[in-house]
């Protein structure tokens, strides 16, 4: 007996809505409707304090930054959505770049193997984080703190294995380097200044993302095994297979910013990366995460990337003395971000 | 997704190939170093504790260069590292409970050091200061040091800046906190007859230093010379300046391979080297030394192993050290 | 007319420790089948057992006349039965509609361009919850923002609506008031006059009597009664599922401690 077949035709338009007040209702129950506020509110901030904010060429610079923490804070926004956390992020895009230029050298191969090597091998980092997170049970927190410590090491060690120092070699007279430049760290000219290629990755991952989450049935049991793992696992989620995607969309994006990483700046320094996965989490709560799961949205996590980006830039551009650089970013991102908290306060006390 | 990535790589290797350019094999054509023992000495202990943070590529350089001398002077070398004072130390105890034949250790925290090190003299290891802590070295009974007065390196960048010209200044600290670094800045504002300013940078997020750079160049058109602290920001340095449409100069303390094609190509003005492969080196040198003839250098004196300005002629003989990682 | 599902004489160790002794039990479709019985009972594990969380050691476990052994909730939702849990049945931060179809979501194109079909998941959640009398002014609010009994209700018209055949509600009047407990007794009544067979779980003999056809008693894993509606009285289920002669002599040893 499916859904009785009566049914379908007899309640036809919906009755006592009004589309207006519910569109504003959804739109009120946003979660990124904070964040937008908040980066707002920062932008016209620095558009005050600090005269050269407003340059369209420092409008790229503040982008490019914001674009290197949103790329990953994307999908650490989809993971912790789904309930868990990574904190081996930060490093996972070095060894990504690490993989990709030292295969590339070592095997004097076209550097697009390496980028492939290093997509398989990245890939490979993020199941390992799902499946180890699946079967042991443990919290992720514990879980990706290991792989954190261990990828740290592994970048150091095995980089000065190979080379002999703990910075790579210069790959940029190989075969291939100019075309994966071009994909990952070339500039587009747009009004008469040079944009990061790595902007559009951005946007590319947030639309992608945001398409996922909303639109199917992925994105509803990201939301499901997030909010209640219990409850979606009872009605036939597939709660294991879902969090190790996650994870390997993680990768995926560090992935993305590794090679970045490795083509803009051709040489990378194995130490790299460690403290950024803090960043991401950050962006991803400013963002409207919430840090128990079950709730967030991707372009919160974007905009969030961006109020880290502007606040971080928008403090040199106002040119503060730079000992209180780290005080005055930390103050700004608590208001922002209780900013965003009153918002939603708000708005859901009203819808 | 995993077929994906697969789909991915088969395309990439079918499409790939071998480079015919750079790489390992352009590498193994190039010339190698290393040796064996030249001497016929018992094989004595040498340890080295150093205040190097993971990998810290100016370590590394000291650290081949005392393993170089090792092997000259069959020296079984032991080192240590650790950027906490306070695990320093007692990675120093342990070194002297091994009962090695000679200490090299690093001050930069010296009030966390000042015990552990007297303890190590007290129980007759000879005991070499580098790098920093040149104004504790003697107090705490150590024999000589070798190493860079920071001061006086920084005092040598703004000298070099009077004499090209340079007007206002951009110190870049990628790491706060760091009295060394701090005391580069300060002597740079001791002798530069321009104005100094500082920017922090977040040091393991390439993309931070980059930005927060041009940031800084499009707001402050007058800098006219970067400066950088450590070789590895040279390279982004020069980026940034592209970038933000400045015409500063980019200077660097240290030197890597990429500083020097830099100094090679004219995309970096200088570099203040004070060669940390000599610091290894000679630390390790003097303590075999020591043990065989009992000389010592100095003569109560810092044996200063820099600062050393490189510039654009120093280019070409230096390339081929710093590619294999010993300058 | 052979029953929706029959266990006979089912029983489940973890280890050591007995948790089900042969345990029989039927549910017939239109009926409602009670297991009552207090904590520690054995109720928990007989629902995982038919939810396809846990399988027997013993015994036979029967959908519509076929030995079954089912071995994921998956597994059981395919064959029809559909299990409500209190704590478990949704997803508080979720919309209701996504609640209502999470697990098997209706979807338009194919391969990795597949989509949800909202428009049609918003409409069908509104009719089934309005089939079973629940008139929803906003679909796209959060679950969590409806009361007890409603969320219970979204969770049984799921049930309903995807076809199930037997629906298994773990004590869904736990944690309800008096009213909220009616209304979801209704709901239940209603899932029946649709033509499911209902395993309702619970340790409030008044609630199981109102709706009840039949009734199972479990007590320390063991079944220590089962009867047919006319075969026992409201007074006999409450005294024989409160302890029987145990709460006699709970009730002479607190008189005589009064009377001292």
């Amino acid at each position: 007996m499916k859904a009785a077949p009566t049914a379908e035709p007899a309640v036809a338009e919906r009755e006592g809505d009004q589309p207006g007040h519910k569109s504003l209702g959804r739109l009120m129950r946003r979660p990124e409707l904070g964040a937008v506020v908040g980066a707002v509110a920062v932008f016209v901030f620095f558009s005050f304090v600090a005269d050269s904010f407003l340059q369209t060429s420092s409008f790229s610079t503040v982008l490019y930054y914001s674009s290197t923490i949103g790329i990953m804070a994307v999908p650490v926004a989809l993971l912790m959505i789904g309930g868990e956390f990574d904190l081996s992020t930060g490093v996972m895009v070095t060894s990504s770049a690490l993989v990709s230029t030292m295969f590339s050298y070592q095997m004097t191969a076209n550097v697009w193997v390496g980028v492939g090597v290093s997509l398989l091998v990245t890939l490979a980092l993020g199941l390992f984080n799902g499946i180890m997170l699946v079967r042991t049970k443990l919290p992720s927190f514990i879980i990706t703190l290991g792989t954190f410590l261990m990828l740290t090491g592994l970048n150091l060690g095995l980089t000065e294995l190979i080379n002999g120092t703990v910075s790579t070699k210069s790959i940029s007279d190989m075969e291939g380097f100019a075309s994966a430049r071009d994909l990952f760290a070339s500039q587009l000219t747009l009004f008469d200044v040079e944009f990061q290629v790595t902007i559009l990755w951005w946007l590319g991952l947030v639309a992608v993302a945001t398409w996922i989450l909303l639109r199917t049935r992925t994105g509803n049991w990201i939301f499901a095994v997030g909010g209640g793992a219990e409850s979606a696992r009872a009605v036939g989620v597939p709660v294991a297979r879902t969090k190790i995607g996650l994870y390997m969309g993680v990768a995926f994006a560090a992935w993305i910013s590794g090679q970045h990483l490795l083509f803009n700046y051709d040489v990378v320094q194995s130490g790299q990366g460690v403290g950024n996965e803090l960043i991401y989490i950050a962006a991803a709560v400013i963002g409207g995460c919430l840090l128990t799961g079950g709730y967030g949205s991707a372009v919160g996590a974007a905009v969030g990337a961006l109020i880290f980006g502007m606040t971080n830039k928008g403090i040199t551009y106002a040119q503060w003395e730079a000992n209180w650089f780290k005080f005055f970013l930390g103050a700004m991102l608590l208001l922002a971000t209780l900013l965003n908290a009153w918002i939603r306060k708000r708005a859901e006390a009203k819808s | 997704m995993t077929a994906a990535a697969m789909a991915a790589v088969i395309a990439a290797t079918l499409a790939a190939g071998c480079s015919s350019t750079g790489g390992k094999r352009a590498e193994e054509e190039r010339e190698q170093s290393k040796g064996q023992s030249a001497v016929d000495t018992p094989r004595w202990k040498i340890a080295m504790v150093t205040h190097s943070g993971e990998g810290d590529t100016y370590w590394d350089i000291v650290q081949s260069g005392a393993e170089q001398a090792a092997v000259k002077d069959n020296i079984e070398f032991l080192y240590g590292h650790d950027k906490e004072a306070g695990r320093q130390a007692q990675l120093v105890q342990s070194m002297i409970d091994k009962k090695v034949d000679g200490l090299i250790v690093t001050l930069a925290k010296p009030e966390a050091m000042e015990k552990v090190v007297k303890k190590a003299v007290k129980a007759g290891i000879p005991v070499v200061t580098i790098n920093s802590g040149q104004d504790q070295s003697k107090a705490f009974g150590a024999l000589s040091h070798i190493g860079q007065d920071e001061n006086i390196a920084g005092e040598a960048v703004g000298t070099e800046l009077n004499e090209r010209g340079r007007k206002k200044a951009l110190c870049v600290l990628h790491e706060q906190g760091n009295v060394g670094h701090e005391q580069r800045c300060a002597g740079i504002e001791k002798t530069f007859k321009g104005k100094v300013d500082k920017l922090y940078v977040e040091g393991t997020n390439m993309p931070d230093v980059d930005s927060s750079l041009t940031a800084k160049l499009q707001t402050d058109k007058k800098i006219d010379a970067v400066v950088t602290l450590g070789a590895p920001f040279a390279a982004t340095a020069v980026k940034a300046v592209d970038q933000a449409g400045s015409d500063a100069e980019v200077d660097t303390f240290d030197l890597d391979a990429k500083v020097a094609a830099g100094l090679e190509d004219g995309s970096v003005g200088f570099a203040v080297d004070q060669q940390p492969y000599l610091q290894g080196y000679e630390a390790v040198d003097l303590m075999w030394l020591y043990r065989s003839n009992g000389n010592m250098l100095g003569g109560g004196q810092p044996v200063l192993t820099g600062p050393q300005i490189l510039t654009k002629k120093d280019a070409p003989a230096l390339k081929k050290y710093t590619e294999r990682g010993t300058r | 007319m052979s029953a929706l599902i029959e266990l006979t004489g089912v029983s489940k160790r973890y280890g050591n420790i007995k948790a089900l002794e042969a345990v029989s039990l039927e549910a017939h479709q239109g009926e409602i089948t009670c297991v009552l019985g207090d904590n520690g009972a054995g109720k928990s594990t007989l629902i995982k057992i038919i939810a396809g969380l846990h399988q027997h050691d013993a015994g036979d476990f029967t959908i519509e006349g076929e030995e079954a052994r089912l071995r994921s909730p998956r597994e059981a939702l395919n064959r029809g039965i559909a299990t409500v849990y209190q704590d478990l049945a949704v997803v508080p931060l979720m919309p209701v509609w996504r609640n209502f179809f999470l697990g098997s979501e209706p979807t338009i194109g194919r391969g990795p361009f597949a989509r949800l079909d909202v428009e049609r998941m918003r409409r069908t959640t509104h009719q089934a919850l309005l089939r079973m009398g629940i008139d929803l002014r906003d679909v796209d609010q959060p679950i969590g923002t409806l009361s007890g009994g409603e969320r219970q209700c979204v969770a049984i018209a799921r049930a309903v609506h995807f076809g199930a055949k037997v629906l298994v509600l773990d004590e869904p009047t736990a944690a309800l008031g008096v009213k909220q407990s009616g209304v979801v007794l209704k709901y239940v009544t209603a899932a029946r006059d649709q033509g499911l067979g209902v395993v309702l779980i619970t340790h409030n003999p008044h609630h199981a009597y109102l709706v009840g056809d039949r009734f199972v008693l479990l007590m320390r894993g063991e079944m220590a009664g089962s009867y047919q509606k006319e075969e026992i009285s409201l007074e006999e289920l409450t005294r024989q599922m409160s302890g029987g002669s145990e709460l006699e002599q709970l009730s002479h040893e607190l008189s005589r401690t009064d009377t001292a």
